[in-house]
């Protein structure tokens, strides 16, 4: 469905003239055209279609009779609308009196006073008196909604906002009103906690002090604390935070709407994990391993040993950064790699090095879509990826495309996602079969035989029809949003080709609202590879002058003595990288190991030598580009806990040290030092990114992007899918609770996962496993344990097991085919 | 001149089965109607002046004109939640004469085109929806639903969904809801159900009594059918008359007869001749019309003129005998109950209302709660999402503004009673307050 037109009329407010887009509803009009607020508890537009419950919005609209709810009534050509009248004022001073008579106005304790929007009606709108004398409802309180929302329904005044977002924004059908009129209460349908991972939205958008963050409870009142503006770079999805900051704490984290981003939403993940800045276990100063044990060192210490252990290893280093790390600190240690040690051997991608000119193709700025297209095309094609683990938030908007937008959604995955129930059509492949998958939608498109490459991609072939017609049928515009491992393995290069030329079939190259939006693993791993954090490209996305060791090389390197030292920035690669048994050999092998680490993961544990502190992200200044080419600037909104320094002074530091100063004086230098050599990132400033980022494929200056071959590529035949013949394919994947930050924060601590091994119910039968039980998966000699989770409409033949999980991850095994049993 | 339509041989034994029914010329009507072009149909549905009979009185043909043309999935709905207290006409259609309800909805879905219909009937009409099942199994049986109705070519499937007891699921657009097995909760409007109904359909949604009438106005055809009644309330309607009267029951009468002869002639008027107090014209949420209003004509606009409305057509008696206040606690006690809790003014305002009410009758009101009970009402009247909150609003404060002076000497009366009853607990205590003994 195209993005709607906006057309303006011209309508009248208490008297003013307002242009107004057509069909805006009136209290949006109102307040965003003609500065006139009128009160409103229920309604949000971001929850959906106004409901009219609350009847705080009333206003004469003249022509009509009664007083008209102004949040559902849209605005047309030449409405009269008067929000000031006398019967106007009555209607509101009436209904805030009746919202008031069960509210305990208990502000004094309530965590909501001061920032209250019944507190600023009353205020604004109300009569200022009340003449009930009856006693108010009264209900336990306060309840434990979840480990993480606390419900109050005695502040409660129903105006339905959190169990609409439960049954329409976030979908997961939990929150429910239960009782009828006055006694209405909301709860859980089924009684137990709403456990979801986008439930901490419900508490920003309740209007009172009803649904509070166990978290915040009672931490601080709004004078006690500061707003600051930044990124929160937990996820790839990079959404828009605001951070409460009291003493240099953050103390809640809020969501900054950003339509282009987030659309005003937050995971939970995103919501409370700001609480492992400020716990024991983050590492928040120097340390060095000294007879064995990790020690706190100085930062003298700490920085003239690093040195000299790097200046010894010299061209011998081998550096793997992670998705957290800035542009400016990626920067800064291309630097230090590069021109201080003389060694190319970096990588911030996991998967392997991907050839520089399909890197170009793949982000050529004609053929990246903008998250909003997820919710305006005609189609969107989930293609290796699960968006609620991946990027949390795109999950909400592809509902929001298929909800409101009729978008058709196809979704092709190798594991079952959470968007089936949702999708026009869901197709399942063999994990790691992605490119065989895309060559076959591609070639179905093309009106070739598809059926051979389907049955190699472990696929359907009545499924690969049936999403090729779907997308032809949908119309034009094709979102294809693809996760990073289709272009990771052995095969990268091959899938990186499938994909292009899946979107050349489609013809979403250059077309408004369609194109390719990358889930890449790491959170700023798209502004990473564009400054040249590869060991394969240089700043700017040109060929490397020398190409080095990609991450799976640098691992054998490090094995086979050919590298003796390792440079980890915010990475571990015995959670982030494949291949854990071959890491864990090339880790013992390897003579130093300098971290930049905020907790001590298992690698940094184990092996570090030096490790400094990392800073938090609430503590970071820099920039980072969303994967769809929005660069955004991350602002320091707190001081640097305990004994942390600036990153990227360290990494400057380091250099100059070596023998080879970047003369970095200040972070922003080094910005505008890559706005200033990548050349489509020219012309950008601080300033210009601001608050809001910029996409910089929308810009003039995308044109001086390096040019790429074009699609369609010759494809060697994909190899077939593993036959399972008694054993089960192995697939993996990354949980949204997966990551050091949940296991750290005392209230997400309970949602970190332990390992499961997810099993088709015809697997779990024929092997003897029943749900809940301890299994064994083995392949190798090597084995990893979990409790057995059969699931209903997992593909038959495969067994998917967790990644980025310390212990028993599923990167340990080596595919395709484990060895599934009971314990 | 026609008595009865509706009612016509509602007494005769087995009416409710197909057999009888046809004998007596049962579907014919519909016969009759899937030969006419659908346009006319709706031109004769327009034509006859039938207004809705289940309260707001929408002409029934210019809601099924609104329907858009077109080749998406339509319904008709037929609301047989008959909730409003007084009101029992529908059951006794249902329960006796199944058929002519079910030809109706048959005619009303071909006008509009629909496929599937449905009939949603209270749950606690339990007898009388079985009843109706077994009648829309005999008429499957019969060829007058299924595929291909007596060779026409339309096919309708009409199904029978019981609720589970809230007076809410009687508004329309909650009765949608609640067939879409949701909670039953009213919608806002617009969109109004004939662009976006039951599933977002088009949805034709009426009242068993506007749908029973149908097959009339097939018969007597748009004019004959006009010609019954008075300016702009054409036809016939049945009037249950409940409260202090000596015969209460159905009947069936020609819109305009006087209110007097409806409740004194046919329903013989309160016993050992008291005299009138109040009466509700159109069920429990109409506002009251005292004995000076009794020459007011039973049609629409005579009794709106008379500052109430029809309603649903339930006359509820009250003699001289009966305490306002309570009527008013009964009044506001059923409606806090059966109030959605949707919008503010009136799940708060009802159970206001109720509590002020408890107040007068337990001693512990004054003269101002009366003020603060007027000015409530007058805060939800037009401030709701449904008409809920207006449903106890109106009639509460019409009985404030028109039998004051009762409400005040009850609260009186009551006051000095609660002390009496207060002081005797003192002196029965026998405790002694700084050398006072009572």
């Amino acid at each position: 469905m195209p993005r709607p037109v906006e057309k303006l009329v011209s309508l009248t407010i208490n008297g003013n003239t307002v242009q107004a887009p057509e069909g805006m509803m009136l209290a949006d009009a109102a307040l965003k055209y003609g500065d006139v607020e009128i009160p409103v508890f229920c309604y949000d537009a971001k929850i959906g279609p106004p409901v009219g419950a609350c009847r705080m919005c009333l206003v004469e609209v003249e022509g009509i009779p009664k007083l008209q709810a102004g949040c559902s009534v849209a605005v047309t050509d030449g409405m009269v609308v008067n929000t000031e009248s006398d019967q106007v004022k009555a209607a509101q001073e009436a209904v805030l009196e009746f919202i008031l008579i069960n509210h305990p106005l208990d502000c004094p304790v309530c965590d909501k006073g001061g920032e209250c929007p019944l507190q600023d009606n009353a205020f604004g709108w109300g009569g200022g008196l009340s003449r009930f004398i009856e006693p108010k409802r009264h209900f336990e309180k306060p309840l434990a909604l979840s480990p993480l929302i606390a419900i109050d329904r005695e502040r409660c005044i129903l105006c339905y906002r959190c169990v609409r977002y439960s049954q329409e924004v976030a979908e997961d059908f939990q929150l429910v009103l239960e009782e009828r009129g006055a006694d209405t209460f909301v709860t859980t349908f089924d009684g137990h906690p709403y456990v979801a991972p986008f439930s901490g939205n419900i508490i920003e958008l309740c209007p009172v002090g009803a649904l509070t963050s166990r978290p915040y409870r009672f931490r601080a009142r709004p004078w006690d604390i500061e707003q600051a503006g930044s990124i929160c770079t937990l996820c790839p999805a990079q959404c828009n935070v605001s951070f409460s900051v009291r003493d240099e704490r953050v103390l809640r984290v809020l969501g900054r709407d950003h339509d282009g981003v987030d659309d005003g939403w937050l995971c939970d993940k995103g919501r409370f994990a700001y609480q492992a800045i400020h716990v024991d276990e983050r590492v928040t100063e120097p340390m060095m391993r000294d007879g064995g044990e990790l020690r706190p060192v100085t930062w003298e210490l700490a920085i003239e040993t690093a040195a000299k252990l790097l200046a010894h290893a010299g061209a011998n280093t081998g550096a793997i950064v992670g998705g957290e790390t800035t542009n400016e600190e990626g920067v800064l240690l291309t630097h230090l790699m590069r021109e201080a040690l003389g060694s190319n051997d970096l990588d911030s991608r996991p998967g392997g090095a991907l050839e520089p000119e399909l890197l170009r193709a793949l982000n050529q700025p004609s053929l990246q879509a903008a998250v909003p297209d997820l919710q305006y095309a005609h189609a969107v094609l989930v293609l290796d990826c699960e968006p609620v683990d991946d990027a949390p938030i795109l999950d909400l908007r592809l509902r929001k495309g298929v909800r409101h937008h009729d978008v058709k959604l196809v979704v092709a995955s190798s594991r079952p996602s959470a968007l089936d129930p949702r999708a026009a059509h869901s197709a399942r492949f063999a994990p790691g079969c992605g490119e065989a998958f895309a060559a076959a939608l591609a070639a179905e498109l093309a009106g070739q035989p598809s059926a051979s490459l389907a049955q190699a991609a472990g696929a359907d072939p009545a499924d690969v029809t049936a999403v090729a017609q779907t997308l032809k049928d949908a119309g034009d515009e094709v979102v294809i949003l693809w996760g990073e491992r289709l272009t990771g393995g052995p095969r990268r290069n091959e899938g990186a080709r499938a994909l292009l030329n899946l979107a050349a079939q489609l013809g979403i190259d250059g077309r408004d609202c369609a194109g390719l939006l990358e889930i890449p693993a790491g959170t700023n791993s798209r502004g990473l590879r564009e400054v040249g954090v590869l060991p394969n490209a240089s700043i700017g996305l040109g060929d490397a002058a020398v190409a080095g060791r990609d991450s799976r090389e640098i691992a054998e390197a490090l094995a086979e003595g050919d590298l003796t030292a390792l440079i980890l920035l915010h990475s571990d690669p015995l959670l982030d990288q494949p291949d854990g048994s071959l890491w864990r050999r090339a880790l013992g092998k390897a003579t130093t190991v300098v971290a930049h680490a905020a907790f001590l993961t298992p690698a940094v544990k184990e092996h570090a030598n030096v490790i400094f502190p990392a800073e938090s992200y609430a503590e970071k200044e820099g920039t980072v580009v969303h994967p769809d080419s929005r660069v955004q600037r991350l602002r320091r909104s707190i001081a640097r806990q305990g004994e942390t320094r600036a990153e990227w002074a360290l990494l400057a530091e380091l250099s100059a040290r070596i023998g080879n100063d970047p003369a970095a004086l200040t972070c922003s230098m080094v910005s505008a030092r890559i706005f200033d050599q990548v050349p489509f990132y020219n012309g950008l400033s601080l300033d210009l990114i601001g608050g809001a980022g910029i996409r910089w494929s929308e810009r003039a200056e995308a044109a001086s992007f390096p040019s790429a071959p074009a699609a369609p590529f010759q494809l060697d035949a994909p190899p077939a899918a593993a036959s399972p013949n008694g054993l089960l394919r192995l697939g993996s994947f990354r949980s949204i609770w997966a990551s050091p930050e949940v296991e750290a924060s005392p209230a997400l601590a309970f949602l970190h996962p332990r390992q499961r091994v997810e099993i088709a119910p015809g697997d779990a039968e024929r092997l003897g496993i029943r749900h809940g039980e301890n299994v064994t998966v083995a392949s190798n000699g090597d084995s990893v344990t979990g409790l057995a989770e059969v699931r209903a409409g997992a593909p038959e033949g495969t067994v998917f097991l967790q990644n980025a999980i310390p212990g028993d991850s599923a990167a340990q095994l080596e595919g395709p085919l484990v060895e599934v049993r009971r314990s | 001149m026609i008595s009865t339509l509706l009612f016509e041989g509602i007494d005769e034994a087995g009416l409710n089965t197909i057999d009888v029914y046809r004998r007596r010329g049962g579907y014919t009507q519909l016969a009759a109607a899937l030969k006419m072009p659908q346009d006319e149909l709706i031109t004769e549905l327009t034509g006859s002046g039938l207004r809705g009979r289940g309260g707001a009185g929408f002409p029934m043909g210019k809601k099924a004109s609104f329907i858009p043309k077109g080749d998406m999935q339509k319904y008709v709905v037929c609301n047989a939640d008959e909730s409003e207290p007084g009101t029992f006409k529908d059951r006794e259609l249902i329960q006796k004469n199944p058929h002519q309800l079910i030809e109706g909805v048959i005619i009303a879905s071909y006008a509009i085109g629909a496929t599937i219909s449905y009939i949603y009937i209270r749950g606690e009409y339990d007898q009388q929806a079985d009843i109706l099942d077994a009648a829309i199994e005999e008429a499957r049986q019969g060829g007058m639903l299924g595929e291909n109705i007596l060779g026409s070519g339309f096919n309708l499937q009409l199904e029978l969904a019981r609720g589970a007891g809230a007076y809410i699921c009687g508004e329309e657009t909650g009765l949608l809801d609640s067939l879409e097995g949701k909670r039953g909760n009213p919608r806002l409007k617009p969109p109004f159900p004939a662009n976006q109904g039951l599933f977002q359909g088009p949805t034709l949604i009426n009242n068993v009594e506007t749908l029973s009438a149908v097959p009339s106005i097939v018969k007597l055809g748009a004019e004959g059918y006009a010609a019954i009644g008075v300016k702009d309330s054409a036809g016939t309607k049945l009037v249950s008359v409940s409260g202090n009267v000596e015969r209460p029951g159905n009947y069936e009468v020609e819109l305009g007869r006087s209110s007097r002869e409806i409740i004194y002639d046919l329903a013989g008027g309160p016993t050992d001749g008291r005299a009138i107090k109040c009466w509700f014209p159109g069920g429990s949420s109409t506002p009251v019309l005292t004995a000076d209003d009794l020459d007011v004509g039973y049609d629409y606009d005579s009794i709106e003129a008379a500052g109430s409305m029809l309603g649903s057509g339930a006359i509820i008696v009250v003699d001289e005998t009966q305490s306002i206040v309570e009527l008013a606690y009964k009044l506001a006690k059923f409606y806090s109950h059966e109030s959605c809790g949707k919008c503010t003014p009136c799940r708060e305002g009802t159970r206001w209302t109720f509590h002020m009410v408890e107040r007068i009758k337990d001693g512990t009101a004054t003269p101002m709660d009366l003020d603060i009970m007027a000015a409530v009402q007058e805060q939800i009247i037009g401030h709701c999402l449904c008409v809920l909150g207006d449903a106890m609003a109106m009639p509460i404060g019409s009985l404030i503004a028109k039998f004051r002076p009762e409400f005040e000497a009850e609260i009186e009366a009551n006051r000095n009673e609660r002390e009496r009853k207060l002081a005797a607990e003192f002196a029965a205590a026998e405790v002694e307050i700084e050398g006072i003994t009572a």
